[in-house]
């Protein structure tokens, strides 16, 4: 080799890395997105909502209404989640669509991430004193009408300030072949098999909308990877498909004290491998998630905080009987339980957690055969299963086969394959094409009322939207009915506030604020803006 | 042929000559364009294109974000429950399809023709260094050029596009970040071997200096294939475009882009074709059109270069 | 002396490899959003401690000049680390999935060959024919059209409509075949599975044309106009004069001549094929690197981004050696 090719090689190399170092040195900051006019009688309302890739038909027509009213609206697309999120957190975006979980139904870990004072999800940056301390009331109030009327005010003060434009709750749109029998979709979104059953053929594919983070219950943070695993595993408590707790693993509870409370565990109940569940594999199960670095090598669960952060002690009393003792009162301990599986202590200590999730081992209706977890996972019926929850009719062993979860994140290509038959249920099937499968004789489409909330948050701390007469007239100046009925296809239900229509606490005595341009082009000019 | 003399008129003859010279050029390249059927195909729907562009808020029935969800999804004009309000039908937020094409003509052909122009400049610029000077520059620079060209296009626009964020011109920077090298490459080469040539030696003895060598004698022996590459690369700009819509980092979507609105219809492609398919045609026709020029430029102006 | 060169050209591409490698490190640090961050959700969970756990884990509180230093050395070593999201190693993860991109790159470019070199010979023999202005204005098409939406109309047509052929992944459960390669069709064949091997042809034919449309345009039009200049070539009328038969003039004489440029062609689109699959892969649920790349960058998953892009960088590079080596085999004039 010539040595001045290697040289200059070794030249540009060097030259580049040097570039970026000092790159990162002066990291860019993001440019400020808009210049401060000097205040004039009215001026132009002109903002930009952000939001991600499938809010954006939602976002485009609320644009389409804004418009309308002669403000000047930017849609911005975000392909990506964190970048967003910088500038979320640096308090610089205006408006946001966004979309939140709220599996539990209790407003807990809802309201409190998303108007707590720094709150992880709070993107309006709100912050009301008087909020903070309702909120932290509610979430260790133990009685029931109590925590209701905590609630029902800060429901009334946040339809007041408007911190979002509220929007909507989707409903769950799954479908399926008419061959499968006995199921339902779940308002939480998990489609369990175990009770279904198919007239033809005894193998079950599901199309899935994204990649399964984890098989191992304790490792992701994830709706569709807890949509596999708990076909899998059996958790103490179960939800059924309308949203009830009803025990599973769990025989009965009682709390002894609003911070004490005690599970029984059913006799019986043995893992894939034969091993009998014992209040050792319970305790072992959430131990593994409260300690820290309780996944070995390190590292800790992601399932503790906002999950199980009152959790402070797991306790055996004897060998079915466990014992949760709590920092505080923490009224939806049942709720939060649904959604940690339990897992096989003997198992995981002897082949750690890295194999566990590579070869799980559950107590749930099926066991794992092979799974790559961004392109398949197929499980077989477990004969030995004890049977579920008896509060959920038809129990006993599964009555497919094997069932297979394939990942399919093309909306359009989903649902062809459930069209030519290659999938017998699809997850998350657009409004759009509800129609087209409606037509299909070979294919039903079935709704339930989901547990996400869709709204639009207003960055309170920058104008515009730092005057509650602006934010009050976004809400006025949305005919959500409209957007619901021809954009989302009538599959959603309008919010009267954060809250889910069917959750807990959720305030009755408010209306939605109603679509009323008029009152909102008066409340935009008394903040100083033109209309049209 | 059109490049036969060149390089003798010019050594005779300061700056008149070479304007008749280019103005001949030019008048020639004119009707060598007419004969070929497909380049004037090309050219005249080009042609169209940018006329539509230029006149869009005359042309166009509509602004290009007017419209009402009242209105979503309404069919083209000949079908059932169309109206000839909106010929081509209305989107899913009921703007204007037509409207939206003829506005979205300025938006493509920006980002085609910016894109390929930077590009285009960047790669003039250091290929005609590079291949003049040689030296040690040259070699800096032709062995980045090598490593750019090892990334795949798409990736390394996509990777661009997470640093800056979205953005109009963002997502010009992300499709010339790469694309300047293939310029940079055919830059130097011909200018190495138009370097060796009589005319320039000449030009060398007349005294000239470097920079009048390289823009006065140089470049225009070599800016036929540029165009002719800068033609073909304008259609895959536009694809390109289209492509990062689909993975969510294209065009603003109140900027009526057809490869954006091109994504935005996908899901409705079997409830609502019209949505996706419109704009699809439209930029269908364009790539076609700049295609069909470019091939026939390319005919016309170098039988030599092949392989875009 | 050849021998020599073809050493110095298979080194010259190490310095390539590498310096992809230090650009992709480097670019990826310039981007905003932190990988762990991003790892932990936008429900965003986990305290402090936490993060900086995780952030020693992979190494991210060192300075970057020892974190660049630390993963060039492991990837002298074949270690390219573990990848953010995915908790498994990086090398092992595109182990698993390079296969699927292979068999989809070849699969379009065994469709676009077959395709295109007819086309573009029968174009150039029958030159300004109806048969060569509909070759060519379909060749056009291939090029001016988005990937996802070809491949999204393939679906619509050829799965639901008509229901003949399947619209996502590679095989269905229960029939892959042996692994030997990892590529389906070639493992079934080498097993004699023959059932595997329907289905996985079955399967590849969608996602092969929509990625294989471009290069088959590119490629047509390519061959033609390499033919047509053969044609005129003095040997082929001498071949002609001697009173062979059209067929045999082409087939004998022309055909491998006009082939060299299009060899040249396909080195290049190996490139584009590549970097076009993300799109197709995606549409078709195909489970190669190409959507490993794409969540990989959205996800800041730096050693995975890193890894996946090496990849890239060396089957291109790969790709433009064995062109370049053929090259001087099927036309020894050329140096390298």
């Amino acid at each position: 080799m010539r040595m001045r090719y290697v040289f200059v090689w070794f030249v540009v190399l060097l030259a580049m890395f040097a570039g970026s170092l000092s790159g990162c040195a002066t990291k860019a900051e993001p440019s400020p997105s808009e210049q401060q006019e000097p205040v004039l009688e009215l001026r132009t309302l002109s903002f930009t909502i952000d939001c991600e890739n499938y809010n954006k038909a939602v976002a485009e027509a609320v644009a389409q209404q804004l418009r309308e009213l002669g403000v000047d609206v930017q849609v911005r697309v975000w392909g990506d989640w964190a970048v967003l999120k910088e500038a979320l957190l640096n308090k610089e975006r205006e408006m946001l669509m966004n979309d939140w979980g709220n599996s539990t139904l209790d407003p807990y870990d809802l309201l409190n991430p998303k108007f707590e004072t720094g709150g992880r999800g709070n993107y309006a940056h709100y912050s009301n004193p008087r909020v903070d301390d309702l909120l932290k009331k509610g979430a260790t109030g133990t009685d029931a009408a109590e925590r209701e009327k905590i609630y029902r005010e800060v429901q009334e003060i946040l339809y007041d300030d408007a911190p979002w434009v509220f929007g909507y709750a989707m409903q769950e749109i799954e479908a399926s072949r008419k061959t499968v029998q006995n199921w339902v979709p779940a308002t939480d979104s998990r489609i369990n098999l175990h009770r279904v059953s198919l007239t033809e053929g005894d193998t079950l594919v599901v199309g899935i909308r994204a990649t399964i983070e984890s098989l191992d219950p304790a490792n992701h943070r994830n709706r569709i990877a807890e949509t596999v695993i708990r076909n899998m595993f059996d958790g103490l408590v179960t939800r059924t498909p309308d949203g009830r707790v009803v025990p599973e693993i769990a025989e009965s509870w009682e709390a002894i004290s609003p911070t004490l409370w005690e599970f029984k565990i059913r006799k019986g109940i043995t893992f894939h491998n034969g091993e009998p569940l014992t209040a050792d594999d319970v305790k072992f199960t959430f131990d593994r998630i409260i300690t820290e670095g309780g996944l070995g090598n390190g590292k800790s669960s992601p399932r503790k905080a906002g999950l199980l952060d009152p959790v402070t002690k797991v306790e055996k009393v004897d060998d079915y009987t466990v014992r949760f003792h709590l920092s505080a009162p923490w009224p939806i301990i049942l709720q939060m339980l649904v959604h940690q599986q339990i897992v096989p202590k003997d198992y995981v200590e002897r082949v750690g957690s890295e194999e566990f999730a590579r070869k799980p081992i559950g107590a749930g209706p099926f066991k794992f055969v092979e799974g790559k977890l961004d392109e398949r996972v197929v499980m077989e019926r477990y004969d030995g299963y004890y049977g579920g929850s008896p509060d959920i009719p038809v129990a006993g062993p599964a009555k497919i086969k094997r069932a297979i979860f394939e990942v399919i994140p093309e909306t359009s290509t989903r649902v062809a394959a459930l069209q030519s038959g290659q999938a017998h249920i699809i997850q998350s099937v657009p409004p759009e094409l509800v129609p087209e499968l409606d037509k299909d004789p070979n294919c039903e489409v079935k709704t339930v009322e989901g547990t996400r909330v869709y709204f639009l948050e207003m960055n309170v701390t920058r104008p515009p939207f730092d005057d509650v007469r602006v934010r009050q007239a976004m809400n006025y100046a949305i005919d959500w009915d409209l957007i619901i009925e021809k954009v989302l296809g009538g599959y959603a239900t309008r919010l009267n506030g954060p809250l889910l229509p069917h959750g807990f606490a959720r305030h009755t005595g408010l209306s939605p604020y109603p679509f009323d341009p008029d009152r909102a082009r008066q409340l935009l000019r008394d903040a100083g803006y033109r209309t049209e | 042929m059109l490049t036969a003399a060149r390089g003798t008129l010019t050594r005779f003859d300061p700056v008149l000559i070479r304007v008749r010279t280019i103005a001949r050029n030019f008048s020639e390249l004119a009707y060598q364009v007419y004969r070929h059927p497909s380049a004037l195909i090309g050219f005249v729907i080009l042609a169209a294109y940018v006329v539509m562009a230029l006149f869009a808020p005359v042309l166009a029935p509509y602004p290009p974000n007017k419209g009402s969800v009242r209105q979503s999804f309404m069919p083209p004009a000949w079908q059932e429950g169309g109206s000839p309000a909106h010929l081509l039908g209305t989107d899913h937020v009921g703007r204007d399809i037509l409207s939206r094409i003829i506005y979205g003509a300025r938006v493509s052909l920006w980002v085609g023709f910016l894109s390929v122009v930077v590009s285009m400049v960047v790669g003039l610029v250091l290929g005609a260094i590079s291949g003049y000077y040689r030296g040690i520059l040259d070699d800096v620079l032709s062995r980045f050029a090598e490593l750019l060209m090892a990334f795949p296009f798409l990736l390394f626009a996509i990777g661009v596009m997470a640093i800056l964020g979205p953005g109009f011109f963002n997502l010009i920077a992300a499709l010339t970040f790469k694309s300047w090298v293939e310029f940079f490459r055919l830059v130097r080469g011909e200018t190495i071997s138009e370097k060796t040539k009589e005319y320039v030696e000449a030009a060398r003895a007349q005294g000239q200096s470097n920079f009048a060598i390289i823009t006065g004698e140089i470049l225009p022996n070599i800016i036929h294939s540029v165009v002719v590459l800068a033609t073909l690369r304008v259609g895959y700009m536009i694809i390109t475009e289209a492509s990062l819509s689909f993975l969510g980092i294209g065009v603003q979507p109140g900027i009526p882009a057809w490869g954006s609105m091109v994504d935005d219809g996908r899901d409705y492609l079997r409830t609502a074709w019209w949505v996706s398919t419109m704009p699809g045609l439209a930029l269908l026709l364009l790539v076609l059109a700049i295609n069909l020029f470019g091939e026939g430029l390319r005919d016309i102006l170098d039988p030599r270069l092949k392989v875009d | 002396m050849r021998g020599v060169r073809v050493l110095e050209r298979i080194l010259s591409t190490i310095p390539i490899v590498f310096g992809v490698a230090v650009i992709v490190f480097c670019v990826m640090r310039f981007t905003p959003g932190d990988p762990i961050d991003v790892m932990m959700g936008r429900e965003g969970h986990v305290s402090q401690e936490q993060i900086d756990a995780l952030r020693r884990e992979f190494g991210l509180d060192k300075p970057i000049h020892v974190q660049l230093y630390l993963f060039l050395s492991r990837a002298v070593r074949g270690d390219l680390g573990n990848s953010l999201t995915k908790h498994r190693p990086v090398s092992t993860l595109i182990r698993e999935r390079l296969p699927a991109t292979v068999e989809l790159a070849l699969g379009a470019l065994v469709f676009s060959l077959v395709l295109a070199i007819p086309i573009g010979v029968i174009s150039a023999v029958r030159q300004y024919s109806f048969v060569d202005r509909a070759s060519m204005a379909a060749a056009f098409l291939g090029i001016s059209m988005p990937a996802f939406w070809l491949g999204i109309i393939c679906i619509i047509v050829f799965s639901v409509r008509l229901g003949i052929l399947p619209s996502y992944g590679r095989l269905p459960y229960g029939l892959e075949p042996a692994r030997v390669t990892g590529l389906y069709v070639l493992d079934s064949i080498l097993t004699g599975n023959f059932s595997s091997l329907l289905a996985a042809l079955r399967h590849l034919f969608l996602p092969s044309i929509t990625l294989g449309a471009a290069m088959a345009a590119i490629v047509a039009r390519v061959m033609r106009s390499s033919m047509l200049e053969v044609l005129r070539q003095d040997y082929v009328m001498l071949a002609r004069a001697k009173g062979l038969t059209e067929w045999a003039v082409i087939t004998r004489h022309a055909l491998v001549n006009a082939l060299i440029p299009t060899v040249t062609v396909v080195g290049i689109q190996t490139g584009v094929l590549l970097g076009g699959n993300m799109i197709v892969e995606t549409i078709f649920s195909w489970p190669g690197i190409g959507r490993l790349a794409v969540d990989a960058i959205f996800n800041r998953d730096y050693p995975l981004v890193q890894g996946v892009v090496m990849v890239y960088a060396l089957t291109f590079v790969l790709a433009n050696l064995a062109v370049d080596i053929l090259y001087t085999y099927i036309n020894p004039k050329i140096k390298l």
